[in-house]
């Protein structure tokens, strides 16, 4: 596979939410506004590069029976890093996006592409694959955020979308999350049935 | 055994370099969360206490809380008859939908709101959350028309805006009568009532009832002596 | 008085804020475990017995030990690996003790490691205040329990319902997933219901 391909597998043909099922509950959680999709896309993504260039590095050195504790504390201080430049430099996200930061740790992309790919990889294909993969998920966040945000709220990055209209709240609530998703889902279904 | 040792020592160092490491990331960080929380304090005190002169922050134990408080001053009263005018300002809490929706309330000592601001809340994002909303007509399709924000719009959110003026030795009411806007608040003073947030009333629910436990903490500041020199 | 606490805490995390269908933590066991009913009671005892002892043991590491040594901001860190040390644990121990019950819930144990609602309630356990709260210690061992009954209850329903979505006739492109998170939805709406309760 080249390096090109290694970048834009996790884009659409191993999307990591919607071929894959991974890393579910930010997801779905954090989805209520577009600025906290791309808050949460941006975290991970770091930590997802940033261990994924660790564990490829370690790999040779870690013993398989007590790999995934190593994976783990790997993740976690990274996901510290994050969580404290956030309370630092931008309380109100950090406020916002809340209990999700510190479980970015079990986000089981993160684990998954450590244990799958970066375990067995060079850096410079570690990188580009976790780079990859935090675009697809970046890009199936944005899609959930633009519905929810819009029918749930009547608002776009925080911005009143049409005077008056009164948005029905059960779209920013979890019911409305679950259902986007499948909707979501359903529609990515019907084109690939229809391209193969 | 040796491999059982082999693991737990590398285990240890790499547990070890990630301590090690965050406490350096924790050092340069830090200063940083101290200076964000001092600064909103700030800003929450300069809206809930407008044009007083604010002096230290204080603690006192309340029913078993830890609750900060600030005693603030200002000259109020014309033609040469100047007094000094005490207010008081104060952190209070309760449970809203998510957690504890924690808010600055400024009074003046007869339990009048000089103003209130809400200082963490983890309100459902379009709900409860719209408590510190602020009302501005600028609309998406306005923005990427070129439309700037009204410079001489008020940046207060309207919920916090409306608790101005009511007094917290009476009950505080909540009526649904949609979202706020200044045309309101006569009716509303005359009630001593809020309007609730549309599809949020634990929100509203919680704030009001925070600052309805406030009188308790009123009374044992206004005796404290600072607050009381030269205030018969 | 205490009790009533207790009550409530044990009310508000079973439905209320139920951790799956309203606060949407543990999805992945959630979709993963629940096509059939007998491995979804499986999966959920054991998340409720690891959820009850990480509870404990994340409370008394952060107030004794990183609260005193300031050290808060090991917390993530720390908590993941005793949640993954303690797996570890019950899974050995439940091997020793009783075979019958590891023939059972051995092959869930390890996917708790990474079932986020486990480090979810630890790490809720610390934001809800209980630190400094009276009896926070039994609060927060009663949140990790009453957060274990409403994912277990969350699982079963959603097993029951797909073990009979299975004899339906369903649209080729909404099969698997789609129709899972559509059912997901569907009970997300009913438990949105339990939030007009005033306790």
């Amino acid at each position: 596979m080249s390096n090109f391909q290694e970048f834009t597998k996790g884009l659409w043909k191993k999307n990591p939410i919607l071929v894959l099922a991974l890393g579910l509950c930010p997801t779905l959680a954090v989805t209520t506004s577009i600025s906290n999709a791309l808050w949460m896309t941006l975290a991970a993504t770091f930590v997802l590069v940033c261990s994924n260039i660790f564990v490829s590095l370690v790999k040779n050195f870690v013993p398989s029976h007590i790999r995934i504790p190593i994976f783990i504390t790997i993740i976690a201080s990274f996901v510290t890093i994050v969580e404290l430049t956030l309370k630092g430099f931008q309380p109100e996200v950090y406020k916002s996006l809340g209990i999700f930061i510190p479980l970015i740790v079990v986000n089981c992309i993160i684990l998954g592409r450590a244990e799958e790919f970066a375990s067995k990889n060079g850096v410079a294909a570690s990188i580009l694959d976790g780079l990859g993969m935090g675009l697809g998920f970046g890009v199936a966040l944005f899609i959930l955020a633009f519905f929810r945000e819009s029918l749930g709220a009547n608002k776009l990055f925080g911005l009143m979308l049409i005077p008056g209209m009164e948005p029905s709240s059960a779209m920013i609530l979890a019911p409305g999350a679950f259902i986007t998703i499948s909707m979501m889902l359903w529609v990515m279904n019907v084109i690939n049935s229809r391209k193969g | 055994m040796t491999n059982i040792g082999k693991s737990a020592i590398i285990l240890g160092i790499i547990t070890f370099i990630s301590a090690f490491l965050l406490s350096h990331v924790m050092r340069i960080t830090y200063p940083e969360i101290v200076r964000q929380e001092k600064e909103k304090e700030k800003r929450a005190l300069a809206l809930v206490l407008p044009g007083y002169k604010i002096g230290e922050k204080k603690k006192m134990n309340i029913n078993g809380k830890e609750t900060p408080y600030w005693i603030g001053e200002k000259e109020q009263g014309k033609d040469g008859k100047k007094e000094k005018v005490r207010g008081i300002a104060f952190i209070t809490a309760s449970p809203g939908y998510g957690e504890d929706i924690k808010s600055m309330v400024g009074l003046d000592r007869n339990g009048t709101i000089l103003g209130i601001s809400i200082l963490e809340q983890l309100e459902t994002p379009g709900l409860g959350a719209r408590c510190i909303e602020v009302a501005s007509k600028l609309t998406f399709f306005g923005f990427i028309f070129g439309e700037k924000a009204d410079e001489e719009e008020n940046q207060t959110p309207w919920f916090q805006e409306q608790f101005r003026g009511l007094s917290i030795t009476k009950k505080i009411k909540i009526l649904k009568k949609g979202d706020w806007n200044p045309g309101m608040r006569k009716e509303l003073l005359k009630e001593n009532a809020i309007s609730a947030i549309t599809g949020a009333t634990i929100t509203s629910r919680a704030v009001v009832k925070s600052l309805n436990r406030g009188i308790v903490v009123l009374e044992k500041i206004k005796n404290t002596p600072e607050a009381k020199e030269d205030n018969k | 008085m205490e009790i009533k606490v207790l009550f409530t805490i044990l009310i508000s995390t079973i439905f209320i804020n139920n951790y799956v269908l309203s606060q949407m933590l543990g999805l992945c066991p959630f979709l993963g475990v629940s096509k059939k009913t007998d491995s979804a009671i499986g999966m959920g005892l054991a998340v409720i017995f690891v959820m009850t002892l990480a509870s404990f043991f994340t409370f008394i590491i952060y107030k004794y030990v990183l609260v005193p040594y300031e050290i808060v901001y090991l917390r993530t860190v720390s908590f993941i690996l005793i949640i993954a040390s303690l797996v570890q644990l019950v899974e050995m121990i439940i091997e020793k003790v009783s075979p019958a019950l590891y023939q059972s819930l051995g092959i869930f144990l390890p996917l708790i490691t990474t079932n986020c609602a486990v480090l979810g309630v630890a790490v809720l356990n610390i934001n809800s205040g209980f630190v400094t709260a009276d009896f926070g210690l039994i609060k927060s061992v009663i949140q990790g329990f009453g957060a274990g009954v409403g994912f277990t209850l969350a699982l079963l329903l959603m097993s029951g319902i797909r073990e009979r979505l299975e004899l339906a006739d369903i649209p080729k492109n909404l099969q698997g997933l789609p129709v899972t998170f559509l059912t997901a939805g569907l009970l997300a709406l009913a438990f949105l219901g339990f939030s007009g309760m005033k306790i």
